[in-house]
């Protein structure tokens, strides 16, 4: 679990924002939390210039390759195909059809990263997902049941935030045996959901105390509703900032696995494993290590600065000074 | 605060069981472990010797408790790959190695990101501060793989600066083999310091304890040192604990490309030598430092604020 100081002060209490000047004059306008944040979003320079560097990103990646059925642009063109070797044109500098060169089996590296990309985002949302998944369902529980039970399964998360994350996944890998798309996915997963289930927890446990919610209690609604209907929903903004904060991590930790060797098995690519192969000829091909690890930083990147402006838009109190 | 102080350590036993329990519940589920019987033939006596020398002989929770017992006696077996060694014998040989260079990476990380921070936030937006905030950026985002390999292709073989591999094996012993490895490991905790300083710093700034002080015409500098720096230290304090643990990944990765004969190397080779005892005894090892750790931080965290006293357990 890489942790992310915005993530740490996030999780602090933070001061009482001072009073919105009113603008006077202008007609009460209808407006939803949805589209208010939609626009502070916009205003956010930065964050704009993130998420379309983002969407730029995933596009490549998915597009250049091609996926599932969907022909891939450079792919189609000049008849490449990412994991095919040739020998003919092993390490040529870049041109138009390998806008990247190729590596030392004369693969084309343009796709070859993009390929690496797609993979590294698909593990990096799939587990990101799961995380969110198992973090709300314990989260909820906990938080919604309280208690002894909260109690207990809050120490229970205690003892997991004991295991470090690198031998914890190295060992899920061990215990699944093969090392492919799935098993990267649990093993990135396991190792790190404690967060979302925290953040979640504190978090129904906060709306849990707001009168709509005793409102919704008193006129009978049941448990469920109360918990699908008034606290969950409310929970949504936190998470969808929780998918940007973890996904640089899950993308991080598949690169370390990769890199070590544990991680995708080659001929597949992914960002981590096209590194640690460009790492030994560093000092003849420098170009090999430095794109993949420019995609990891710029995706990270990309992915903070998201968070953070999501954040602004959806709970302006939390504005960083 | 003794009461505190008492709870707080008596608390962490049960979850260092808690933790060995799910460890070796997990390495007792790998496939092709040596625990498990084959179908290769062993002769009955091989086979029953065995198992006595790993204590397979008895139930589950009888393993599991002399294992419990063996961390805490610090005896934790024979390795199943190096034979002749015992897991304690290696972790006392790799260990040491691998707490230097955390060490030195969060000491890189105290001395330079904490007083950046510092710096920033009694200076923020000037040059200074967005140089220092786009720096503290890539500390986040530059995988470490990536930095270590550039440092030692500019700095050892370009340039000649430092040598390109080894580590000074004593655990007092430095010299410049020790620069390299640790400033690629402490990037990402500095980076995190200065941010977190700054943040926590200009957040306190705006605290109505500082216009009071301020009001009561108390210079500036005094006002940073007693009112804004110790109070903006809780946080950074809380924040060493999650990093321990990114420390001690970072080491893995580091370790294997400067080559350094640390526990996380050793770690990876003993996975790849289904060395399972080794495995699991670094595993461990590992959870109890950073448990241990935690401990630390929240007592420390209980001395700085007397609040949480009561709030945490």
């Amino acid at each position: 679990m890489a942790v992310n100081p915005r993530e740490a002060t996030a999780l602090q209490p933070q001061p009482a924002a001072p009073p919105l000047p009113e603008t006077a004059g202008e007609p009460v306008r209808q407006s939803n939390l949805w589209r208010d944040a939609y626009r502070r979003y916009l205003r956010n320079r930065g964050a704009v210039a993130a998420g379309i560097l983002f969407v730029v990103i995933v596009l490549y990646c998915f597009l250049i390759p091609g996926f599932w059925f969907v022909p891939g642009i450079w792919t189609t063109i000049f008849d490449i195909d990412y994991n095919d070797a040739n020998f003919a044109e092993v390490h040529l500098p870049p041109s138009l059809e390998h806008p990247f060169g190729t590596d030392q089996f004369g693969r084309d590296l343009f796709t070859r990263v993009a390929k690496g990309g797609q993979i590294s985002i698909l593990i990096g949302f799939a587990a990101t997902i799961a995380i969110l998944v198992i973090g709300i369902a314990y989260g909820s529980i906990s938080g919604f049941v309280g208690g002894r039970l909260d109690n207990g399964m809050m120490r229970f998360l205690d003892a997991l935030y004991g295991l470090p994350y690198l031998p914890f996944a190295i060992i899920a890998l061990a215990i699944i045996g093969t090392v492919n798309f799935w098993t990267m996915v649990i093993a990135l997963t396991i190792a790190s959901w404690f967060t979302a289930a925290r953040i979640v927890r504190g978090q129904v446990i906060t709306l849990k105390q707001n009168d709509y919610v005793r409102a919704a209690h008193a006129v009978g609604a049941r448990w469920y509703r109360v918990l699908m209907r008034h606290l969950l929903p409310n929970t949504l903004g936190v998470l969808i900032i929780a998918i940007f904060l973890e996904l640089p991590s899950v993308i991080l930790g598949e690169a370390f696995l990769s890199f070590i060797g544990l991680g995708i098995s080659p001929p597949d690519p992914s960002w981590g494993s096209l590194a640690s192969e460009a790492r030994d000829a560093y000092r003849t091909y420098p170009l090999d290590l430095w794109i993949p690890c420019l995609f990891i930083a710029a995706l990270v990147l990309c992915s903070n600065f998201i968070a953070d402006g999501l954040r602004d838009a959806l709970d302006p109190r939390t504005r960083e000074t | 605060m003794a009461a505190f102080i008492i709870r707080r350590v008596v608390w962490t036993i049960p979850v260092i069981l808690l933790v060995i329990l799910m460890i070796f519940v997990m390495m007792r589920q790998i496939e092709g472990n040596p625990f498990q019987k084959t179908n290769r033939p062993v002769p009955p006596q091989v086979q029953e010797n065995l198992e006595r020398k790993f204590n397979l002989d008895k139930p589950p929770w009888m393993q599991y408790l002399l294992y419990v017992k063996g961390v805490f006696t610090l005896d934790l077996g024979p390795s199943l790959y190096a034979t002749d060694r015992d897991v304690m014998d290696i972790i006392k040989e790799h260990f040491p190695r691998s707490v230097k260079l955390g060490v030195l990476a969060f000491l890189w990380a105290i001395v330079f990101g904490i007083p950046a921070g510092i710096i920033a936030a009694l200076r923020p937006n000037t040059m200074f501060d967005y140089f220092l905030m786009f720096f503290s950026s890539l500390g986040f985002a530059l995988p470490s793989f990536f930095v270590a390999t550039l440092f030692i292709y500019y700095f050892s073989v370009q340039w000649q600066v430092v040598p390109v591999q080894g580590w000074p094996l004593g655990f007092w012993e430095l010299d410049s083999r020790v620069i390299l490895p640790s400033l690629a490991l402490g990037l990402f905790p500095m980076a995190y310091f200065a941010r977190l300083t700054r943040g926590t710093m200009l957040e306190t700034m705006q605290q109505d304890y500082v216009r009071t002080a301020r009001a009561k015409g108390l210079r500036w500098r005094s006002i940073v040192a007693r009112h804004v720096f110790r109070n903006s230290l809780i946080p950074v304090v809380t924040a060493t604990a999650p990093l321990f643990g990114l420390i001690i990944t970072g080491t893995f990765v580091i370790e294997i490309i400067f080559s350094i004969p640390g526990i996380g190397r050793y770690f990876i080779n003993s996975v790849s030598n289904r060395d399972y005892a080794v495995v699991m005894g670094i595993t461990v090892l590992t959870s109890v430092v950073i448990i241990l750790a935690n401990l630390v931080v929240d007592l420390t965290y209980g001395f700085l604020d007397p609040r949480t006293r009561t709030s945490r357990t």
